[in-house]
């Protein structure tokens, strides 16, 4: 049956050969059957810039996505709050197109909309502090502007921050506001929506003035392959196939 | 006298000491089984140290012959070939009981490894296997489920076999996927004395 599949928080790096090899066999068993495959955000652990497109682990991932594409599945990429510098050489090397967030869609008659997650996430003023000023262009223009060893150092930097500080913030201040959602879904019409980010897999039902609209959260991939299947029927999670 | 008594107690015991580890030596638990299949014999060494139940289990379906005229039912190109469990025009067999997963006992599922195949319940493995025909490393414990699938040898001779199924073409065969167009059936499997 014609069907799209999502994905999202691979965070592929050669620190996590685990995530890359759940990657690669979805990439050769599970996504070729698919028409589409939506990437919703942090397909990399972080992107210094495209102009390290030539890192042979990029190189690969990269080949892999133009392969997929080759043999007939489209490719759409979003942003993460981890890989939000990709940019036209990332997607022209991966034979994909970038998707804004948010970004609604006709899914098989369904409106869907899909976004990464992390703009939900206002209850955490930091991160939002932090999103629009590294989603701001001259502040981007000004980070690519500095040597790829300079950047990758200061990003490794930042997350070493990221990581100390997450174990320090309160559980429910990292998952999505559900008032940021419901306002989403109300100026969206009521759409079914997709993202990730949070790592927190499930489906949600928000009931909003007589809609029910249907929330997705994607899961990482760091012990399992976490993908969902959208067709004329709905959506499901999606396995890849073990001996 | 009892100088003399004693150290030859000691003696007796220092031998002891020093003979026990060839009781438990890794060569003394490493049984060798030849499968034969209609592309060549596969020669595989199994590691009854770090998977004693599971190579028993192996051994019991072996010696029963059970695995005679069963087939490597699925072939994934680049991933693994898996048999053991059913015959020619996908008849599935019935197994014995289960076997406990050993899956945490530090072998990896590298190529040319054998592993136990299951279903979801990771306790599941009865007589279907897998060769890795890649290294998959996301197989090894903790696996997708917190269990991962039991490597308990690998293939010492016949590597070229193994690559060789692993090539067939493959199909849908009712509910199956992936299934050899043209059966790769093992006619036979014993234990090398």
């Amino acid at each position: 049956m014609p069907h799209s599949l999502f994905i999202s928080d691979l965070h592929l790096s050669t620190a996590h050969p685990h995530s890359t090899d759940l990657f690669l066999r979805f990439a050769a068993d599970v996504a070729p059957k698919a028409e589409v495959l939506y990437i919703l955000g942090d397909l990399f652990e972080y992107w210094a810039g495209d102009d390290d497109l030539g890192d042979p682990f990029h190189q690969r991932i990269t080949g892999v996505l133009r392969g997929l594409e080759g043999r007939g599945t489209r490719i759409f990429i979003m942003h993460g709050n981890r890989d939000f510098l990709m940019a036209k050489e990332l997607a022209a090397a991966c034979h994909a197109k970038l998707l804004d967030d948010p970004v609604l869609l006709d899914l098989y008659g369904t409106p869907t909309l899909l976004s990464h997650g992390d703009a939900l996430c206002t209850d955490d003023a930091d991160y939002q502090r932090f999103r629009d000023l590294v989603r701001n262009r001259d502040w981007q223009t000004q980070f690519l502007s500095q040597p790829l060893t300079q950047r990758k150092a200061q990003i490794e930097q930042l997350r070493m921050q990221s990581e100390s500080q997450k174990r320090s913030k309160e559980m429910a201040l990292m998952d999505v506001n559900c008032d940021a959602v419901n306002d989403l879904l109300r100026q969206h019409h009521f759409p079914r929506l997709i993202h990730g980010h949070t790592h927190r897999p499930a489906r949600h039902l928000h009931h909003l003035e007589g809609h029910t609209c249907e929330r997705w959260v994607l899961g990482d991939w760091d012990s399992k392959a976490n993908a969902l299947r959208c067709d004329g029927s709905g959506i499901s999670w999606e396995t890849i196939p073990s001996p | 006298m009892n100088l003399k008594k004693l150290f030859t107690a000691l003696l007796a015991l220092l031998l002891c000491c020093a003979m026990q580890p060839s009781y438990s030596s890794t060569q003394g638990n490493k049984t060798m089984i030849k499968l034969h299949t209609n592309h060549g014999t596969i020669t595989l060494q199994l590691d009854a140290e770090k998977a004693p139940l599971t190579v028993k289990n192996f051994l019991e379906y072996v010696n029963s012959g059970f695995f005679s005229n069963t087939i490597f039912h699925r072939v994934i190109p680049n991933f693994m070939i898996q048999g053991g469990g059913f015959e020619p025009g996908m008849k599935q067999k019935p197994t014995n009981a289960p076997v406990k997963n050993e899956a945490a006992n530090g072998l990896k599922n590298d190529i040319y490894t054998i592993a136990m195949a299951r279903t979801g319940d990771p306790h599941s493995a009865t007589a279907q296997f897998f060769i890795n025909t890649k290294n998959n490393g996301f197989l090894d414990y903790p696996g997708q489920d917190g269990w991962g699938y039991c490597v308990f040898g690998k293939v010492v001779e016949g590597q070229e076999v193994v690559d060789a199924i692993g090539k067939v073409k493959t199909g849908s065969s009712g509910f199956h996927q992936d299934v050899p167009k043209e059966d790769v059936v093992i006619t036979s499997a014993e234990v090398v004395k």
